[in-house]
Parts: structure tokens; sequence; C-alpha cells
């Protein structure tokens, strides 16, 4: 190896070197970082929901006229009623929120009913006997509920109900032993609500960074809403029908009652839509980081390239007489990737402690998470190729100098 | 040991044909002290540089040490420089990035050779040269004839069979020349073959055979007694 007389020979070109390394250590602390958030964005984007997203629309209903509690549910009941009897649909519901809506309203939950710091947080739905077949949810404990369980929720009130459904990850995170059918817990209340069915999987409404941790932390009690504004009507299209359905929904619901606002422009949403803008900004998120990402290492390797190519240049008699010397072409050849290598392993070292001292400014900033070592592991590997294949057509010219460059002039 | 027969290099060009040796003939014996002198674009740098196989010729044969080179790949050529070749430029050529001790390593790297017989060789070369103590100097902190020394001791580290020197003291003072010129003679009176390029006289008159190149072509001045005495008195001439 000419490890030993590469390093003496970039002793003496230490700005050139120094400046390389310190690129390679900069593109690998945002490049890591860059990678570990694309992928943070990407599970989230792509993290399921487990209802039946492909059949699923969303009617977002505003009443034209002021209604009572009692008015409100009475027609929400028909609305439902009317909804049901479309040929394309499967049934329907009414709820407060929706998976992946953005938003909603979301609780404390506490095994006491004085517990001062929350065993976790949950997000809350109103739904009725409708609701979980309709949305395509598996009960994989327990029951549904029943119609006469369901009550209307009007303007300033806030009840607690005696029945709850709960995801199976708020049934494991309140009772980990797997026995939380049956058992109690408290939502800012000091009425308990008791567990009567646990569903497989059911996404919170908001999709936040902060709420990942507690994303398939949800529940659904047995409330109708009934407000004065309006409510979410959640439609199941049959299998094929989406679009039709899509279309009908509304024109239904006028032709019962014309004193109400279905936005022409998203009032009637499919859910491939809703996961869309619900995902916009990790969406976006994974694009910015990507580009800069790109554009770094574009940048490193075009520095890398324009360095070698500077040295192969300013090199060429030195690499002429090295020919003559013995050198193969093999030899000029790995000398420039050792040398590349060498450069490359200074700028690592430095950038993985800029990287987990950047993922420790982030974790500290924005509460992001710590930098898994499979990240840094790979932007090592990806500097390094990266390296290697930016040197090696400068590296491939420098090795095909003729050995007689070593009796031209200088 | 270096012997060229009908040998010719041609440069082709679209248009034209330029013969830099033609039908060229040599025979340097083993332990001779050959001198090729020659006037400017004669062809000498172009016998130096495919006697050292620095470059290919066109046509005819020759033999190195017995081996012929002309069907030989790049990495075989590449071998018999390193292995059997010692080459001393004019420019001397060390390598600026690295010192005395670095420099002389080069070759002996190139041959895969061990630490410590890579370091008993150099510091023995540059002994030789009487240049031990500036083993850590780099090329820029000696004098020309100090580099042209190191440069003789990168030749003489890998125990070649030939010498090759091209214009040797062309870049030194008289008396760092004299100097130059001296130790190589020592290193030819110890058994090795040196063929040196020079259009210095008085440095040809010191081998033991002048090849006088005219043309591309050889005039060997040992066997014209009228060209060997023409040009032992113009040499003496410049000496005095």
């Amino acid at each position: 190896m000419q490890i030993h007389p590469i390093l003496a020979a970039l002793r003496r070109h230490k700005a050139g070197t120094l400046l390389i390394a310190l690129q390679i250590a900069l593109t690998l602390a945002i490049v890591c970082n860059a990678l570990f958030i694309i992928h943070q964005r990407l599970a989230h984007i792509s993290e399921p929901t487990g209802v039946d997203e492909p059949n699923l629309f969303v009617i977002e209903n505003l009443w034209g006229e002021q209604y009572s509690t009692e008015e409100a549910a009475a027609k929400v009941q028909q609305d439902l009623a009317t909804l049901r009897q479309l040929a394309g649909v499967a049934d329907a519901t009414q709820s407060n929120s929706y998976p992946l809506r953005g938003g909603g309203w979301d609780n404390f939950i506490t095994m006491k009913p004085d517990q001062i710091s929350p065993t976790t947080d949950s997000s809350i739905y109103l739904g009725d006997e409708h609701f979980l077949r309709t949305l395509g949810v598996k009960l994989i404990a327990g029951r549904d509920f029943h119609a006469d369980e369901v009550q209307n929720m009007g303007l300033r009130q806030n009840f607690v109900p005696p029945v709850t459904i709960v995801s199976k990850a708020l049934a494991d995170k309140l009772y980990p032993n797997g026995d939380a059918l049956g058992k109690p817990f408290y939502s800012m209340s000091d009425k308990p609500t008791t567990i009567i069915g646990i569903v497989d999987r059911l996404h919170r409404s908001d999709v936040s960074t902060w709420s990942v941790p507690f994303a398939n932390e949800s529940l659904v009690w047995p409330v109708r809403d009934a407000q004065p504004w309006g409510v979410f009507y959640i439609v199941r299209a049959r299998p094929g029908q989406l679009d039709a359905a899509m279309r009908e929904a509304p024109k239904a619901l006028y032709a019962e009652n014309r004193m109400r606002m279905i936005s022409p422009k998203d009032g009637v949403q499919s859910f491939a839509q809703i996961r869309h803008l619900a995902f916009e900004s990790d969406r976006g998120m994974a694009v910015l980081m990507s580009i800069i990402c790109l554009v770094l290492l574009a940048i490193t390797g075009a520095g890398i390239v324009g360095l070698t190519s500077f040295w192969v240049g300013q090199r060429r008699r030195q690499i002429g007489v090295r020919r003559a010397l013995g050198a193969t072409h093999r030899d000029i050849l790995h000398y420039f990737l050792t040398e590349n290598l060498l450069i490359s392993l200074a700028g690592i070292a430095m950038g993985i402690f800029l990287a987990f001292g950047l993922n420790l400014w982030l974790v500290k900033q924005f509460s992001s998470q710590l930098l898994p070592l499979v990240y840094v592991l790979g932007g090592v590997v990806l500097l390094i190729l990266l390296g290697q294949g930016a040197v090696f057509a400068p590296a491939l010219r420098a090795s095909r100098v003729s050995p007689v460059e070593a009796t031209r002039p200088a | 040991m270096l012997k060229m027969t009908h040998l010719s290099k041609v440069y082709r060009t679209e248009v034209v044909e330029t013969y830099a040796l033609r039908d060229f003939n040599i025979d340097v014996k083993e332990g001779e002290f050959v001198a090729v002198t020659g006037p400017s674009g004669s062809g000498k740098t172009t016998f130096l540089t495919i006697a050292g196989l620095l470059e290919t010729f066109t046509g005819g044969e020759y033999h190195l040490d017995g081996i012929e080179v002309s069907q030989l790949n790049d990495n075989a050529r590449s071998k018999i420089r390193n292995e059997k070749i010692g080459f001393i430029f004019q420019a001397f050529n060390l390598i600026p990035d690295l010192n005395v001790f670095d420099n002389v390593e080069v070759p002996l790297r190139y041959r895969g050779m061990k630490a410590p017989e890579r370091k008993e060789r150099i510091m023995g070369a540059l002994e030789r040269v009487g240049l031990a103590s500036r083993a850590k100097h780099y090329p820029a902190e000696l004098s020309g004839g100090q580099q042209q020394r190191v440069a003789i001791a990168r030749a003489l580290a890998g125990s070649p069979r030939l010498l090759l020197a091209d214009e040797p003291t062309g870049n030194l003072d008289t008396q760092m020349a004299r100097g130059v010129l001296e130790l190589l003679e020592e290193i030819h009176r110890e058994g090795a073959t040196i063929v040196m390029v020079t259009h210095d006289p008085e440095l040809a008159a010191r081998a033991q055979r002048n090849v006088h190149i005219i043309d591309g072509q050889v005039v060997d001045l040992a066997e014209d007694p009228r060209f060997h005495t023409a040009y032992t008195a113009a040499a003496g001439q410049v000496r005095g």
C-alpha cells in the first residue's frame, strides 16, 4: 500500500485536502440527518389507518339554518337514511372527525380520576352503531355499539359516555397485559367509561409530528354529533362505485334538504384525497430533503472531480516519472483512488461527529428522534462510493499518462 | 545488454511521416559506459525513451538483457523498467511532495519490496551518493547537484542492470556537474552498464565509447578513427 507517501504528499497540499475533507464532513452530517428525516416522513406518509380507504369518502355538511341539538340530530338521522338508500352506498355514518383529517378532538387519558400526569393521549371520534361497519374497522374483541346506546351531543354539551370502543394500541397502552376489555379509564372527567370493544387499528385524526408516538391511539364514543354548524358524513361505497357514489351523495342530500352547504371544491373528498392532503407537508419535506441531499452530493462529487482533475493536471510530469520508475496503469489508478479514500475517511471522521451534533441540535430544538447508527453507516458508504466514483474518471486519465512525460521539458 | 537492430520510430500525422529513428543499430555490452551524442533533433532523446521502454518503436528489434521487448504489454514493460532500468533525468524529476527518503523509495514500492529491505537499500544508496544525512529533506531544500545525486540514488537503489542518463549534468553548474560525473564513473567502475545521452563533448569524452546519432541513424565514433580523433580533440579544447 502507498498510504505513507500519499499522506506525505497530502501534507504538502493542506488547503485543498482540508477543503474537500470539510465538504465531505458537512455533506455526511447533512445527508445522514436528511435521509433519516426522509425515512421518517415516508414512514409517516404510508402509515395504515385501519379503515377501508379505497371505498370511503367524506362529506363536510354545513347546515344553512340554526338547529337545536334535537333538530340537528334528527336532520343527521334523516341524511344518513338518505345516503344509505343510494345504490352505490354500502353504509354511512356521522362523526365529528375521521382519520387523517388533521386536527380533531383529543383528550388526555388517565387510569384514575385524580391522576395528574396522563397515561396517554387519545383521538376521540363520535360515532353511532354504523361507525365501525362504515369505516371497515375490524373489531377484534368485545362488541359494537347498540343503537340505544347512542346519545346526541349538541352545542356546549360535554359528557363522557359510559361505554367506549378503543383501538388495540390504546387498549395495550392502558392495560399492557391484554385484559382491557370490560375495564374502565378516565378521559378528563371524574366519570369512568368502560371498554366494550377493541378494534384492530384506527388511526388518529391528527397527523402532526408530535402525535406520531400515539398515531393509533383512538377511541369511539357512542355519540351522534348534533352541533348546530354541521357534521361530517363518512360514506362507504360499494366496491367499484366510489366515483358514482361521490357524485350522487351530495345531489341526494340537496334533494332532501337544500338548507345546507357542501363545498363544490372540497366538500366531498375521497379517502385517497384525504390521505394526499394529510401528508402534503411530509411529502414536501421529503422532496426538499431529497433535493438538498442530491445537490450536496452533486456539489461534493463535482468538488472531488475538480480537485482531482486539477491535481492530475498539476502532477502530469510526476505521474510520468512514476510510470518511468515502474508504476503500472493500475498503480496510478490505485494511487488516486487511495488518495481520495484517505481524504474521504478524514472527512467522514469529522462528519460523523458533525452528524450526531446536528442530530442532537434537531432533537433539542425540534423534538426530533435520535439518529440511528444505520443512517450514519449508510451515509459513510454513500460518501465513500461518491468519492471513489467521482475520482475514477480523473484517476483513469492519470493512469493513461505515458511514462515518456518524464522526459518532456518542465 | 542493449541491442537494437534496424530499429525505426515513425511519427505519423494525416499528411506526413517523420522518421525519428531509421535503421537504427546499436549494441551496448554489459559493463560499458556509452555516451550517445548528436545535434538537437538527431533522435537522441527518442533513442533514450525507446531504450528505457518509455515509448514503443515502429519497426525492427530491441533486445534488453536478452528479452525481445517489442511484444511486451504495458505491465511487463513497467516491470522491466522497474527492475532492470535506472533513470537519471536532466531535470532530476524528483517528486517535490516527497522527502529524499520517500523519493528514493518510489521504485522500490512499485516492486513490492518489504519495508525493512526498502529501508536498507534506500540508506545504502543515499550513503553511496553522500546524502544519507539529508534523507528527511525535501527536494526544494537541496541544491541542483544534491537533487541529481538523489536521483542517482533512486536509480541505484533498485540495483538496475542498466542506467540510462539523459543529460545528467545539463541543469548543473560546472562544479556540480563534475561531482555528478565522477559519481557516474565510480558507479561504472563498479560494473554498472551506463548509457548517457549528452551533447556535452567533455562529458561524452569521459565515456568509454561514444555513439553519434545524426538524422536518426548511428555513427559509431569508436569505429571511425577520423571522427574519434576530431571529437576527442574538440573535447580537449573544451576542457582546456
